[in-house]
């Protein structure tokens, strides 16, 4: 081990002296953390490639946007992943309909718009990437929302049966300030978009705001995808 | 002692351990509350008290309110001591425990009302974040200006990890939490998609690393010489393992993002480096144990010893246990099931609660000056939660193993040989509900101490015989 102490003689010799100055060691310090965090934070903005937008892909209406205000809100992605791996196994159970071909699994151009991403890291309950896939019923939805073991026995998902009150009625005025917040970080929304929000929101509740955004998840690809094949 | 009190400010350091146990005893209240509507989902008392809200209430108050505590104790006790000046400014440092106490309780009500952000481990709204910004830059100017006004020439190794947490942190926080608000109650973050996944695991995982590993690595490397009276084993082991750790830390955060929609390239990266962080991490562990082994005659009567025992082990198997985990090979079994919990809660029942229960009963006699009140109490402490954590981690191994194993199962004909979600679900359930008793245990363990310390503290005054290590160490060393 004679090569190690050598080493460690001419890296002591260095650090002998920072120990001793403050300041240098703080500057020191602070470039040694920064290297790794630059290596990984800045290459992936300039790789366009990785998240080239598919063109299907479309923002979240003020309904699905709303719903998926809801979705935050209530934290469901403590317990739902958001992100199909690249596993045949993965695949089969969450894109049952092979809607998405053999390549059923998350590609990053499906989050182009999603600020923020809610990939979520315990699957807890099943994965909702492409849920509009698996489960296309608002009814099911609905009735699974107010009271989980009723459409799934066993399950230990909370009920939610306040989100269908009238006092979860949407305020269509903060939706569309939501808009314009998320206009300002790029998502493209039109003066149209943002204009049509009272009517998509009149009379919904939190409860149809959320299923709205369960039904827009992994929809528009699957599109995209009958469509080529 | 009277000189001890005039020369340095202790009173911000019991102010830090009061939240700290304060802190404690609501995350792991509600930790153990979550983990049963696991297992029984009428538990779930809603709106406010889902499993949703609850727990990135938990999680916060865990990490920002229990650990940040006890972080900010040692900083502040430790700075003074190992520069031998008071702190800057004492009354910085009453804003500073003012401040963050009053963060943490916004955030005790905020969570439950559903105001996040929904990114782990940085969940508090916008206003929330930049109350912590505004603390910690009080926090950071009054500790760099004692620092800078020390005595002591030469930065002691507790030191360099108190700083090298300082300085990243805010770094990690600032960049993750950028935000566009769009009310005083929500904002979206500036990223999207992939990017923003990578930029929140960069800040997740070096959360880990600079609140929950570096801190308390230098208050092991402060309290454990201290307390044993034996000086740390190797210094230059410290150097090594200190430099690589920061260093190569910093590059594990993608690990998070194994088989996802990430550059391959980046997931690779994070592969890399985790699994190269298992050496500066056993340096770590390593120094430790070899400093406690000068002092093994003292483990089977000192409970203090044997918490910092228990927790270098758990610090040494976590720390082992993750970068086996970052293998893309076992990520694609481990990832999302409760295995990564029982992992995380290795660490941080293991490592960072054991090393903190140390720290305080070190702590409490010294700074009331007097003795502590049972030390069979701390003993029964130290069992009921060695045991909590067994049963906790061992439980959600076989949970989290079973749970990965069932999800990739197929038949002879490839179809999934568990296609119905809720089947799964059921067979976790006897483990989730072991969990919730180990964590149970855990928790009176906590609740057996909070009532040792404060009998000690009714006591105070009543005399403790401090003995300096720098100054001391020759006459009390035992051979």
């Amino acid at each position: 081990m004679n090569w190690f102490d050598k080493l460690l003689d001419w890296f002591s010799g260095f650090t002998d002296q920072w120990e001793k100055h403050g300041v240098k060691f703080t500057l020191y310090t602070t470039i040694a953390i920064l290297i790794g965090g630059m290596f990984e934070l800045i290459p992936p903005f300039f790789l366009t490639k990785t998240a080239e937008p598919i063109q299907n892909v479309k923002p979240y209406n003020a309904l699905e946007l709303a719903g998926r205000d809801v979705y935050q809100k209530e934290g469901c992605n403590n317990c739902h992943t958001q992100m199909i791996r690249p596993f045949k196994w993965e695949v089969d159970r969450f894109d049952p309909q092979h809607s998405y071909g053999k390549d059923g699994y998350s590609k990053a151009g499906e989050y182009v718009y999603d600020h923020p991403f809610l990939w979520g890291s315990k699957r807890t309950g099943p994965d909702l990437a492409h849920e509009s896939q698996i489960q296309p019923s608002a009814e099911w939805h609905k009735t699974h929302l107010i009271n989980p073991r009723d459409t799934a026995k066993g399950s230990i998902m909370p009920a939610y049966p306040w989100l269908f009150e009238e006092s979860a009625t949407i305020d269509a005025s903060k939706i569309a300030d939501h808009m314009r917040g998320l206009q300002k970080v790029g998502v493209p929304y039109t003066e149209e978009d943002i204009l049509s929000a009272p009517n998509l929101l009149a009379g919904k509740t939190a409860g149809d705001a959320l299923i709205a955004y369960l039904l827009k998840l992994g929809r528009d690809t699957a599109e995209l995808s009958k469509s080529l094949q | 002692m009277s000189s001890l009190e005039q020369k340095y400010n202790d009173k911000i350091v019991k102010g830090f351990l009061i939240s700290g146990l304060v802190w404690g005893v609501a995350s792991m209240l509600v930790g153990v509350w979550i983990a049963f509507q696991m297992v029984y989902p009428e538990l779930n008392f809603g709106p406010y008290f889902t499993f949703g809200r609850l727990r990135p209430l938990h999680t916060n108050a865990a990490i920002f309110g229990f650990a940040l505590s006890i972080i900010f104790a040692t900083g502040y006790h430790t700075v003074q001591r190992l520069c031998r000046v008071r702190i800057w400014s004492d009354k910085l440092a009453y804003l500073h425990l003012f401040l963050y106490n009053l963060t943490i309780i916004a955030a005790a009500i905020t969570l439950p009302l559903g105001l996040n952000q929904s990114k782990e481990y940085a969940e508090l709204e916008w206003p929330l974040d930049l109350s912590i910004v505004i603390w910690f830059v009080i926090f950071l100017i009054n500790y760099f200006a004692t620092i800078f006004t020390r005595e002591e020439k030469q930065l002691y190794s507790a030191i360099w990890f108190y700083i090298a947490s300082w300085v990243t942190i805010p770094i990690l926080f600032i960049v993750n939490n950028l935000s566009i608000p769009v009310s005083w109650i929500k904002s979206y973050s500036v990223y999207s998609g992939v990017y923003d996944a990578n930029i929140q695991w960069w800040y997740g995982h070096n959360a880990v690393a600079f609140v929950l590993t570096t801190p308390f690595l230098g208050l092991m490397y402060y309290y454990l010489p201290k307390h044993i009276k034996q000086p740390i084993y190797s210094h230059r082991l410290s150097i090594i393992h200190f430099w690589s750790l920061i260093f190569l830390y910093i590059w594990a955060g993608p690990h998070h993002l194994l088989y996802s929609p990430l550059p391959d390239w980046l997931q690779t990266t994070g592969m890399v480096f985790s699994i190269m962080l298992w050496m500066p991490s056993w340096g770590g562990m390593l120094n430790g144990f070899l400093t406690l082994t000068q002092a093994k005659e003292k483990i089977k009567t000192d409970a203090t010893l044997k918490m910092l025992l228990v927790g270098l082990t758990f610090y040494g198997m976590s720390t082992f246990e993750g970068p086996l985990l970052s293998i893309r090979a076992v990520s694609g079994l481990g990832h999302n099931t409760d295995w990564i919990i029982g992992h995380v809660h290795g660490g941080t029942l293991g490592w960072v609660g054991m090393m903190s229960f140390a720290v305080i009963y070190y702590l409490v006699p010294r700074l009331w000056n007097t003795n502590l009140f049972s030390e069979r109490l701390a003993n029964v402490h130290f069992w009921v939660a060695t045991l909590g954590i067994l049963l906790y981690i061992v439980s959600m191994w076989v949970s989290g193993i079973s749970e990965g194993s069932m999800w990739r199962a197929i038949d002879e004909t490839g179809a999934l040989k568990f296609p119905n979600w809720v089947q799964i679900t059921e067979t976790l359930k006897p483990y989730r509900l072991f969990r919730g008793i180990g964590g149970g245990l855990y928790f009176i363990g906590l609740i057996i101490m909070i009532y040792n310390v404060v009998r000690t503290i009714m006591n105070s005054g009543s005399g403790f015989k401090e003995i300096d290590l720098r100054i001391g160490s020759k006459e009390e060393k035992v051979v």
